[in-house]
């Protein structure tokens, strides 16, 4: 059996704390640049262009239809052999990227679905005062689609805290990472139950928190 | 109203389907400077959407808008231009709801004809205090009845100075008691010479206001004239049936 949870927790504390900042951080990186980077796909799919409408939505479907670490291994493989420049970069920035980029599909569904919940009236009203459509969308619509989309990018936080896991089969120091480290230590089941343990605790945390800021966005309706 | 001049709005041979519904069956109406226009007709008949086309948030499938003479291309920037033109009113109020009462009324005309912040609010004011909203100007829309939403949607086109005013049904989202005070506001438009074009389904207000009633129905304008020819003097029979129904 080997030594209890606590005891290994006590020993090992820095290494999940470790493992747990790196957890939070590339979920952060990814939300954060696959956001950015998802409205922009949302706008394209929004575009009355057809041709760059139909890209955005193969884009979102492929990156949503296939796994996560079957995007990764062809990042991994793949990405130094198309662009050899980039050979002089850190492995872990292909794994980012591609986190980046599954984050940035499920996020240009958010936002469309978000643009597309307010009421068609509100653009039709900002447009007969003479707004073009740019401005009715930054004036108009992006603001009240806000509401809706906040708390859905936070919820997808916090599902990309359970998919940056993957990230450790390439060597990224994050909390599943840990479990590799510690099996040198000839750890097996302990590191196991603490890492789902961590895992558990930042998503009802963090799910505790999104609820409190729903209920606070609906307020001002 | 004289031929010879050039018409405010002008439609030839206006036209829409909706996929294989034929909504407008080639309407062409001339609209001049100064008249007050109510277009009534039975529900899903075209009314709104002859409307709607007048500024082009309703694209024709074919046939002609003209404002002032000037054909209206919703693919041409001009169209933002014209649209501060022709105001307009909706049903469901559309009021912006993320905005105060203030900035709903002040946005435009701060983005679109560079008024400072200082002007615009005043000329607001100006026009809260025209429809009793003026100690509304801090709320937010969501604590204004439809009454008072409706008069804010008002207040919000005039504050664009547009030299017509379109309504499309402004009083059929209304619980009955705000209709009164919605429709003396419009008057209040239409007694200052404030061209309007105004669909309706309140035949009192028509007839008081209008200087002409267009009836549309299956997409053809079937008749049209004074409220005293068309209310008293109807000739098609399908204007008789109508009003049959609703006086």
């Amino acid at each position: 059996m080997g030594p209890s949870l606590i005891d290994v927790l006590i020993e090992y504390w820095p290494i999940f704390l470790k493992g747990t900042l790196g957890t939070l951080r590339f979920a952060f990186i990814a939300v954060f640049f696959g956001s950015i980077l998802g409205a922009f796909v949302a706008f394209a799919r929004l575009s009355k262009n057809a041709i760059l409408s139909r890209c955005a939505s193969i884009y979102a479907d492929i990156l949503r239809g296939t796994p996560l670490l079957v995007q990764m291994y062809i990042a991994y493989f793949f990405i130094p052999i198309v662009f050899p420049v980039l050979n002089k970069v850190d492995k872990e920035v292909y794994v980012l990227i591609s986190l980046i980029l599954n984050s940035s599909a499920y996020v240009s569904e958010i936002v469309r679905s978000g643009i597309n919940s307010v009421d068609v009236g509100q653009s039709e009203a900002a447009r007969s005062l003479g707004l073009n459509a740019s401005e009715t969308m930054k004036k108009i619509i992006l603001p009240q689609a806000i509401k809706n989309i906040l708390p859905a990018l936070a919820n997808e936080y916090i599902a990309m805290i359970k998919e940056t896991s993957m990230a450790g089969t390439f060597m990224l120091y994050e909390l599943m990472y840990t479990r590799t480290i510690l099996a040198n230590k000839y750890l097996s089941w302990q590191p196991l139950l603490i890492i789902a343990g961590i895992y558990l605790l930042l998503t009802l945390v963090l799910t505790a928190l999104v609820k409190k800021l729903e209920e606070r966005l609906a307020v001002s309706d | 109203m004289t031929e010879n001049k050039i018409p405010l709005i002008e439609t030839i041979d206006l036209k829409k389907d909706f996929n294989d519904l034929q909504v407008l069956k080639g309407i062409s109406e001339k609209i001049y400077q100064g008249e007050v226009v109510c277009i009534i007709g039975p529900s899903g008949g075209g009314k709104s959407t002859f409307l709607r086309c007048l500024n082009m948030l309703e694209v024709p499938t074919s046939g002609e808008v003209r404002f002032k003479g000037e054909k209206l291309d919703p693919k041409d920037t001009d169209i933002d231009e014209h649209r501060q033109k022709i105001g307009m009113v909706f049903q469901q109020f559309n009021v912006f709801p993320h905005l105060s009462v203030l900035d709903n009324i002040t946005l435009a005309p701060i983005l679109k004809k560079k008024l400072s912040k200082e002007t615009a609010e005043k000329r607001a004011m100006e026009l809260l205090k025209q429809v009793g909203l003026e100690d509304k100007a801090n709320e937010y829309p969501r604590k204004l009845s439809g009454g008072q939403k409706q008069r804010l949607a008002i207040v919000r086109a005039m504050a664009m100075d547009p030299e017509v005013m379109l309504f499309d049904e402004p009083t059929s989202a209304l619980d009955p008691e705000m209709v009164k005070g919605v429709l003396e506001v419009i008057q209040q438009l239409t007694d200052t010479g404030m061209t309007c074009v105004i669909v309706t389904h309140e035949m009192g207000f028509a007839r008081k206001v209008a200087d002409r009633i267009i009836f549309i129905d299956e997409g053809i304008v079937a008749e049209e004239g004074t409220p005293e020819e068309f209310f008293n003097h109807p000739k098609n029979p399908r204007t008789k049936e109508f009003l049959s129904q609703v006086l």
